[in-house]
């Protein structure tokens, strides 16, 4: 089942997602157009996002680095979040920002010290995020720095969760990205360095994961600069297509600009 | 691990804002891996299975399976915002807190600065906030306020304010740059560059004179 957050007139409803693409309430079964509705972020209660850098072998090989030998995994505040077909922000003054379409794994239970061969279980099901990033902003300091990988609206999320049992096997799934229309980035997660078991067993060892813990897989090689104006489309095999506008900063933020 | 009703949303942590320690690693600053020193405040997230509150015994951390060899403290005064804050001037982002109070930090010690340091910094119930919240209205300045640490009753650090490398009004408003924070978020805008060690069963307090304190204990 795939289970969704909306905004509809005003208002946040829970709802599921049929074949056809009518949503569904959760509260009393009437049946919503999608053309009606805002997309949220489908995880009600963000709690820790966690995010991997340089966990695809062909994306490390493109900038330049030795693959990792014990994943790079770095936080993102829950201010980043937003819906399916929502904008994201381009700052002002940048020569480099690039998307990076990721596999996320939802934690479903609370656990620690979990093995390898009992992570599944404590997985709720899988979603979409395109983890944006800022290359002018890095420094050498908790790199990739807060700068980078911490700003509004850049971790577009969704459109919706997807039950673990629905989707199955996650270690070859198609990864791609289009930019209006173009197809830009095209892997698969097969080439993920770290897989979901070997990450909730290497988190759960340092701290406690608890439900609503987020874990953004990484990202394929196949980065492109991105401008206001672009649509940015990027899409898992079995799991969905996340939709991102890109805006001027000022565009963005309106009278807080 | 205790849920704590201080913070909501997230516990922002600024590294290497104490000048004299930043002063001292400018060499260190120059070299591998980090090439330069940093031109922005160097911040993480203590996430939320680390947040704890006054009173709280800390666990004494458990690394590869076994206890860990060192920990470390170091406190903070925090900034607990009472109004949605989003990109901010120096000159009004003290109007955005609602309040301060203490942030004690426990963690593997401070290594290196170059990767997030999720081993070290992501302990469970490492982030103890309180014990209460000041409201803003009761300090003037910020800047004049001091925080000493004491483990087992020996000051083991002071943090003056004046000794930051960027003030809190700076950092808000330039934290307010990258991210929207939210009533009930936190900044901890100050730890001393020296983190002080600690032994289990250890006694840890940290008081800002006369407005607030914090007091926990480390497990065994």
């Amino acid at each position: 089942m795939k289970h969704a957050r909306v905004l509809l007139n005003g208002s946040e409803l829970d709802v599921t997602v049929e074949d056809n693409g009518q949503l569904k309430s959760k509260a009393d079964g009437q049946l919503i157009n999608e053309a009606d509705v805002t997309w949220l972020s489908p995880i009600k209660e963000p709690g820790t996002i966690f995010a991997l850098g340089l966990n695809y072998a062909d994306h490390a090989r493109e900038l330049a680095f030795e693959p990792p030998k014990e994943p790079l995994v770095f936080l993102k505040g829950t201010n980043t979040l937003t819906g399916n077909k929502q904008n994201a922000y381009r700052p002002d003054n940048i020569d480099f920002q690039h998307y990076e379409c990721e596999l996320v794994a939802v934690i479903g239970k609370e656990g620690k010290n979990i093995a390898r061969e009992d992570a599944m279980d404590y997985i709720a099901g899988y979603t979409v995020c395109n983890d944006f990033a800022i290359r002018d902003y890095l420094e050498n300091y908790y790199r990739p720095n807060l700068r980078v990988k911490s700003r509004d609206s850049l971790l577009p999320i969704g459109p919706w969760l997807i039950d673990k049992d629905d989707v199955g096997d996650i270690s070859d799934l198609k990864v791609t990205t289009h930019v209006n229309g173009e197809l830009t980035q095209d892997g698969t997660t097969a080439d993920i360095i770290f897989d979901v078991p070997f990450l909730v067993e290497y988190l759960s060892k340092i701290m406690t994961l608890k439900p609503g813990d987020m874990i953004a897989t990484g990202t394929p090689e196949g980065l492109k600069d991105m401008q206001p104006g672009d649509t940015v489309v990027c899409e898992i095999e079995k799991i969905g297509a996340l939709t991102t506008y890109i805006v001027s900063e000022e565009a963005f933020y309106g009278d807080k600009y | 691990m205790t849920n704590n009703p201080i913070v909501k949303g997230k516990l922002v942590c600024v590294a290497l804002n104490d000048s004299d320690q930043f002063n001292a690693m400018q060499a260190e600053f120059g070299e591998a891996p980090y090439k330069s020193a940093p031109t922005q405040p160097v911040l993480y997230f203590k996430p939320h299975n680390t947040w704890s509150t006054e009173g709280a015994e800390v666990e004494w951390a458990v690394t590869e399976g076994q206890p860990a060899e060192e920990m470390v403290v170091g406190a903070s005064l925090a900034v607990v915002f009472g109004k949605e804050c989003c990109r901010v001037s120096p000159e009004e982002a003290l109007d955005y807190v609602g309040g301060y109070t203490l942030v004690h930090d426990f963690s593997l010690p401070e290594k290196s600065y170059y990767r997030p340091d999720i081993k070290g910094k992501c302990l469970d119930g490492s982030a103890p906030i309180g014990g209460a919240v000041v409201p803003a209205s009761d300090i003037t300045d910020p800047q004049t306020l001091s925080v000493i640490t004491k483990v087992n009753g020996e000051v083991v650090n002071e943090m003056p304010m004046s000794r930051t490398v960027r003030g809190v009004a700076e950092l808000i408003s330039t934290i307010s740059y990258i991210m929207t924070l939210q009533p009930g978020e936190v900044i901890a805008v100050a730890f001393p560059g020296q983190r002080a060690a600690v032994a289990k069963g250890d006694k840890v307090t940290s008081e800002i004179a006369g407005v607030v304190s914090l007091n926990n204990q480390l497990g065994q």
